[in-house]
């Protein structure tokens, strides 16, 4: 006996509230080009991207300060392997520490060439230092930049 | 008030079970347990189920169509990675707080009607910061492995090493999915996912349902008893980026785990944990991942990682890690933090056929979930806890 299978398919449409901090993250993205942290009223510590409490101490993060725009490579990976239904391999992403922040942010590095993946590894390896680069017209999401070696 | 496992039931673990509708497989490894446990269902006082990503199946609440007996409280647990322990934990606590003496805990993974998965894993991730990224379970650990390199000296050689242990592992578990004599040069072969991560260091995708019954100290009879001597379950930070300055608890220190490990250690009365804990089932889906297991859970110290891969091969004195094979040999989401007890049950219990290490009086299995967020430790001993 044949076993039945019968095709699916989950194509839902969503829009995601990004709230009001991250809306005024992406605005100063958006008409200023520059990367802003909350700084947590309790540990002081200056998060980023900006957020609206800090969830180790519950409190709230109210005071806005820029960083960057250069900083310091914590940690990567290189996709080597395309996966359905997301970008096309070899990317470069990357945790940056922007300077003043006491957090890394996540982001693509651009402009490295990866036709030797394990020199590329070993470049990276060292922690290079970074600068953010806008695209030309930016909208007001965490893809208006990247990181740049330099 | 002490609460053993005295059943386990698992349907076994494949790429897909085209022969089992999704309350089949639920029902098929409930009805081994019950049958491992010797009781019929009017013996159990609740039922509680776990099923972790909705889309990962395709269906949404994926457990309401299978219901177990009639008239029982029935609660359903999602914590991501986690979902099969914390399921557990929850009947733990509701015999110790004796709002039950039985309880089936059942747990469901249906990914293999997913034909697109790591485009699901996306979703898993942050929507407003983090969804326009390529992070994917692959690329998370290859952020950490990446950072453990560089720290305290692991190469991809130990990665392989890792790996090629756990497929041999699976090859004396029949309930693995992957049965494949894979080498540490077979792994450094295979092709780069994600630097540093090769395929064959990916742990697969794999469908199945994993059950157990646990019962309070009164009803365990003449049935042999895993006893769940230390439960710990512990949360951390969401964003990784946060984690990466704070000192001694960095993105590849695993706090949560440590401080669950250190938790269930103390209820277990565990001091020694390289010499008292025999069989350790870890839930690693990938090397890196179980490397940053071993200083969390007392094996050796952050620096040592590395020659402790090497030791495990020529010490005989040291836990047996991932007899089963672990998430290398099938990694059912949902259920792998479950089948980490499972197996950790079966060890204690004598009852792991070719697979069973020697003398475990106890075991210890343990859970990640989401960005590591959530961590999950339990210690399973042939006594109760002093
Ligand atoms: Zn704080």
């Amino acid at each position: 006996m044949e076993l039945v299978t019968i095709e699916g398919k989950w194509d839902f449409n969503y829009t995601y509230f990004a709230g009001e901090s991250a809306s005024r993250f992406f605005h100063e993205l958006r008409e200023n080009q520059r990367i802003m942290g909350t700084r947590c009223t309790k540990c002081e510590k200056l998060l980023v991207p900006a957020r609206a409490y800090c969830d180790v101490c519950m409190s709230v993060t109210d005071e806005w300060v820029e960083v960057g725009p250069e900083g310091t490579l914590e940690t990567f990976t290189i996709i080597t392997t395309a996966f359905p239904g997301l970008p096309k391999p070899p990317i470069v992403m990357a945790y940056v520490t922007l300077d003043g922040a006491d957090t890394a942010l996540i982001n693509l590095v651009h402009g490295m060439d990866l036709s030797d993946i394990e020199k590329a590894a070993q470049k990276l390896n060292a922690l290079p230092r970074v600068r953010v680069e806008f695209i030309d017209e930016p909208k007001g999401r965490i893809t208006d930049f990247s990181f740049k070696l330099i | 008030m002490s609460v053993a496992i005295i059943g386990v039931g698992q349907t076994g673990y494949r790429r897909s079970f085209a022969d089992k509708s999704s309350r089949e497989l639920i029902w098929e490894a409930a009805r081994l347990a019950l049958e491992d446990a010797g009781m019929g269902i009017d013996a159990i006082d609740m039922v509680i189920s776990g099923v972790a990503p909705d889309a990962l199946a395709g269906e949404a609440s994926v457990e309401r169509t299978a219901m177990l007996g009639f008239g029982k409280p029935f609660l359903r647990i999602n914590t991501g990675g986690v979902t099969g322990s914390s399921a557990v934990f929850a009947g733990n606590t509701f015999i110790r707080a004796r709002r039950a003496r039985a309880v089936l805990v059942v747990g469901l993974e249906r990914m293999g009607q997913a034909t697109s998965s790591q485009q699901v894993f996306n979703t898993i991730f942050d929507p407003v910061y983090e969804k326009d990224f390529p992070l994917t379970t692959i690329t998370m650990a290859a952020l950490r492995a990446s950072m453990l390199m560089r720290l305290y000296g692991y190469t991809a050689m130990h990665w392989a090493q890792i790996a090629s242990r756990s497929y041999r592992n699976a090859l004396r578990n029949p309930l693995a999915h992957i049965h494949r004599d894979v080498s540490p040069e077979d792994v450094l072969n295979s092709p780069l996912l994600a630097w540093p991560i090769h395929r064959y260091e990916a742990c697969p995708m794999s469908e199945g349902a994993c059950a157990m019954v646990l019962v309070d100290e009164g009803m365990v009879g003449d049935r042999i008893p895993a006893w769940i001597q230390g439960a710990a379950s512990i949360t951390d930070s969401y964003a990784m980026g946060d984690r990466i300055h704070r000192p001694g608890a960095t993105l590849v220190d695993l706090l949560s785990l440590k401080l669950a490990a250190q938790r269930a250690y103390a209820e277990a009365g565990v001091d020694r944990p390289r010499e008292q804990l025999r069989a350790v089932e870890l839930y690693s889906a990938f090397s890196s991942a179980e490397a940053m297991a071993y200083p969390a859970l007392g094996l050796c110290a952050s620096e040592d990682g590395p020659r402790f891969v090497e030791a495990q091969f020529t010490d005989p004195t040291l836990p047996v890690i991932n007899p089963s094979g672990g998430p290398q040999g099938a990694n059912p989401v949902s259920v792998t933090a479950m089948v980490r007890i499972a197996e950790a049950a079966l060890q204690v219990r004598e009852m792991a056929g070719e697979r069973q290490v020697a003398d475990v009086e106890r075991a210890v299995a343990t859970g990640q979930g989401g960005a590591t967020q959530f961590s999950t430790v339990c210690v399973l001993g042939k006594r109760q806890a002093a």
